[in-house]
Order: C-alpha cells, then structure tokens, then sequence
C-alpha cells in the first residue's frame, strides 16, 4: 500500500494550511485554517466562553450536495472536541476550517462520503496543527470496507466502496481513545470488532502499544497513520527551526 | 542541552527537558499546559502533574527565566499582544486618535494623538494616511471584538521609551514572517560577539560592516512582521542600499538560511545592486 503523503502550510495568506494526498483513495485535499477570527456578532451568543468550530467542505468540480453538508457536521463535531476554546484569545472566536476536494475520484451524488472522510480528517488536523490552534490531542483516522466475502480493504476506492458490503470510517485520538464511528450498510458485531481492530492497527501501529513504540513500529500495511502525521510535522519543524537545532 | 525534542498536542513533556533551577518557580510559555493526573495507589488515588504541549512544535527552555515553551511554526498572523513593538500605518485620524493598521486584516488599532514624546494640544505630530509609527501595544482589551490601544510613550515617564518610537520618516517597509520578526528582535536585544551570531542571525551585523562606507543605516522591527529600513546618509546609493538592505532579509526569511549562506547572500545582492 502507497502511503499518503502531505505539506504543511502550502498557502502563505492563510494562519494555517496543509495539503494531503491519499493515493489509496484517490483523493487530493487542500486545507486551510483561520484562527481566530472575529466571527459574526450573532454567534457569540452560543458558547460565551468557548471557541465556535466552522467546517466548510467544497467539492472539487460538482456544486455543493448534501455529501458535504454530512461529512461537515461529523468534522466539525469531531474537531470541536479537540479544540481547546478556552485558551486565550480563543473564547468568543471562530476556528475557521476550510477543506477543498482539489483532485481524485470526485464522489457522485448517492455514492458514500465516508471514503473521503479521512482523508478530510487528516487535512484539517494538519492545518490546525500548522495555525497553531491549541488542541488537547491529535487523532489519526481510517476508512474500512467489508467486502460481500468478509474481507477487509483498507482505504478503499470510490468503485471498490460502492461493491463494499459495509463501510466503517474509524478514528482514533493519540491517546487511544476512539473519537469516530461511522458505519454504513449490513454488518454484525464481529464484523465490527474485526474492522475496529484492523482500523487500530492501521492508525496507531500495534494496539495496546505505547506511544513510543507505536512511532517507531512498522506493520504488514506499511507505517501507521499517526506516526505518519508525527513525521510530517516534525519535518516542517526541523526545516522552519533548523537555525536553533543547529545551534544546540 | 539534549536532541531538540519536537511535540504534537496531548505529548507531555518529559521532567529532564524541563529546566532544573529550582530557586524560581517553573513558567510555562505559549503551547504548554499543566495537567493534573490521578494515578491510582494503594490508598486510593494520589494527584500529580504532568506538563503538556496543546500545539506542535520544538520544546524551547529558558534557563535564565526557568520557562519552557513551544516554539511553533513561525508564519502565524500576528495577534497584538501588551508590550509588543509594532510598525502600524495611519489609516486616518479623527479628533483624538489616529487609526492605525498594524495588519492588513484586522479591525483598526487606536493611536492617540497626544501618546508621542512632548507632544501636547498644540504640538502634536501631523500624521497623514499612509505615514508609518513605531508604537508599543498598550492594551488589546479584554474579549472579542475589543480595540487595541498603542502608544509611543512610556505613560509612567512620558519619555519614547525604548528608544525610537514615535513617527517614522522616509525608508521603507518590507514584510516579513513573524518569526522571522521575533528573531530579529531577540538577536537585537542580546548583542554577542558569537561568530554564528544570535539567533542563528548574522546578516546585520554583516550588513552593517558593509554599509559603513555609505553612512550605516537604521532598521526598525515591528513584531506585526514588518521590517523598516532607512539609510538616508548614504547619498546617492542610499535608496539602493535600503532596497538590498529588504532584499537581504527577506530572502533570508524565505529560504531559512543558515550563517554561511547568509555571508554569501549579503555580498551576493551587494555586488548585485552595486552599492559598494
């Protein structure tokens, strides 16, 4: 399996931008994050004392459908969790998160979002990472399709998704937990527990690992997900700051 | 120091990166937060503290301070915060104030009319639209939405303290990344005689050395990442050597030189620009 890869801060104007390239799936994401903004007085309203998250999803070529509108709300309650709104200069400000589908299968109307979904994830983690918004973990996040024999395939393509008994997009905190859970179409119990097990290794290296190992650890699917993130950032990191490590 | 340690959110930092001078109390900058954990004993659960980072970044101590903090990726837009040094642009002014830009996408910051040194009802600076002020933030308020105040005076002492602030006049202005603004300051504010120079920057001082037979020249960092550069006393080459001047540091901002290359680039854009 092809890893993914990403850029941090592709884009100059914005606070924070990342680009992420998913070959299994086929899709290209350009994210972008301004934060924080001032946002509309209306708003403040809501939440006095914490952050508002904004998701905004453009489809590469088609207008905006309903696709969008579903995989937004999950981000943005996704992200919502992670973000920390409290920090200062954050409360009664907006988190703007903008992601654009900028190349690959572009998903049809009545096809599964889900396939998408990660890789979205992954952009706007990215981005967040690269404004310098504070968060209290990072996450990585997998698709898993069930094929009609009961195989799995990990990150599967558009044409693979729609023959796919099921779909199952999991995602999972640095810290273990498991942030989302979203399934589509028949399955049962063990079916699930298979995929979630699958979908912990794919993310995080081998389960029940520590942090440390899991980094290190490289598996049958190539390198886990989140040690993919970690390396990322640390590149841009050591290039940005290459004057001080230098130094030291 | 050890490796440089580089953390992701949620990461905690581990006890020997943090500094070890006991006498003052630890401060945690930008990105860090103290935790409590419950770790569960024998006799129930006993309480500890774990630091952890909340942005991505290179762990960054301060021994003299006893702080650590995570520096981040350095192209943030700037956020005003009290005490900062920053290069604002008269907007327009109105009875008392002048409205300031310090970046190009946030509401107008307040300038008061009379916050210059010796300035009073009578003698205060004519400002037009597009003139430059080196100010101080006074205040950013509290929330959203609230006005940031800058000032050119220390209020205690009505003196233009640190030196220099007040209108700026001729030069010109070249942006930079912020973190690029924030080096220049720090390696300004701590002269060494380091050979790598401060902050991994040596253009300055290689830049003076150069320029000293067309008259020097005066630079002004604002930490809205902007850069002010003037000199006026070189004569004919002056408006060149200002120009190679912005050029020198912004191509350095862009490509992350390090020492060497920085040498190398000031002569290049020198001999370039023929100001020698």
């Amino acid at each position: 399996m092809v890893g993914p890869t990403a850029t941090l801060t592709p884009l100059a104007r914005t606070d924070g931008s990342a680009s992420y390239q998913c070959p299994a799936t086929g899709f290209n994401i350009l994210s972008s994050v301004n934060a924080p903004v001032e946002l509309p007085g209306r708003r403040d309203a809501l939440k006095p004392e914490d952050a508002t998250v904004e998701v905004l999803v453009k489809p590469g070529t088609a207008p905006n459908g309903v696709g969008e509108q579903y995989v937004k709300e999950i981000i943005k309650n996704m992200l919502g969790k992670l973000v920390l709104g409290r920090e200062r200069g954050f409360p009664r400000r907006g988190v703007v998160v903008t992601l654009a589908v900028i190349g690959g299968e572009s998903v049809a109307r009545g096809d599964s979002y889900l396939t998408m979904l990660p890789a979205l994830l992954h952009a706007s983690l990215l981005a967040l990472l690269s404004a310098a918004v504070p968060l209290s973990m990072t996450f990585s996040a997998t698709v898993l399709a069930v094929t009609k024999s009961g195989d799995i395939i990990s990150e599967p393509s558009v044409q693979t998704a729609k023959a796919a008994a099921s779909l199952h997009a999991l995602a999972f905190s640095s810290k273990g937990h498991l942030l989302l859970n979203e399934s589509q179409g028949a399955f049962d119990f063990d079916t699930w527990e298979r995929v979630h097990e699958r979908a912990l290794t794919l993310c995080r290296g081998q389960a029940g690992g520590s942090d440390e190992d899991v980094s290190m650890a490289e598996n049958g699917d190539g390198q886990p997900l989140e040690g993919f993130i970690r390396e990322t950032v640390e590149d841009k990191v050591h290039r940005d700051y290459a004057w001080k490590i230098d130094e030291d | 120091m050890t490796t440089p340690l580089i953390l992701l959110p949620g990461d905690d930092v581990p006890s020997d990166y943090l500094p070890s001078n006991s006498s003052a109390p630890l401060r945690l900058g930008p990105g860090l937060r103290l935790l409590s954990e419950q770790v569960p004993t024998s006799s129930g659960s006993s309480g500890s503290h774990v630091i952890t980072a909340t942005q991505a970044g290179l762990v960054s101590t301060d021994t003299k301070k006893n702080g650590v903090s995570i520096a981040s990726f350095p192209n943030r837009r700037y956020i005003p915060t009290t005490n900062d040094l920053v290069i604002a642009q008269v907007h327009h002014s109105s009875a008392d104030f002048f409205h300031c830009m310090i970046t190009p996408q946030a509401p107008h910051v307040l300038l008061p009319q009379l916050a210059f040194e010796g300035a009073t009802k009578k003698t205060r600076p004519m400002l037009r639209g597009g003139d430059l002020v080196y100010a101080r933030v006074l205040s950013v308020g509290v929330g959203a939405g609230a006005e940031v105040e800058l000032t050119c005076v220390n209020p205690a002492t009505g003196k233009a303290e640190p030196g220099g602030l007040g209108p700026l006049t001729g030069g010109m202005v070249f942006d930079i990344s912020t973190g690029m603004a924030a080096r220049l300051i720090r390696a300004s504010s701590s002269k060494g005689d380091d050979e790598d120079g401060v902050e991994g920057l040596v253009v300055l001082d290689e830049l003076g050395k150069k320029l000293e037979s067309v008259g020097g020249f005066e630079i002004a960092v604002g930490r809205n990442g902007k850069v002010w550069v003037d000199s006026s006393n070189g004569g004919d080459s002056s408006v060149k050597a200002t120009v190679a001047i912005g050029r020198c540091l912004t191509t350095i901002d862009e490509h992350e030189l390090n020492t060497t290359d920085q040498r190398k680039l000031v002569t290049r854009i020198l001999r370039e620009m023929r100001v020698e």
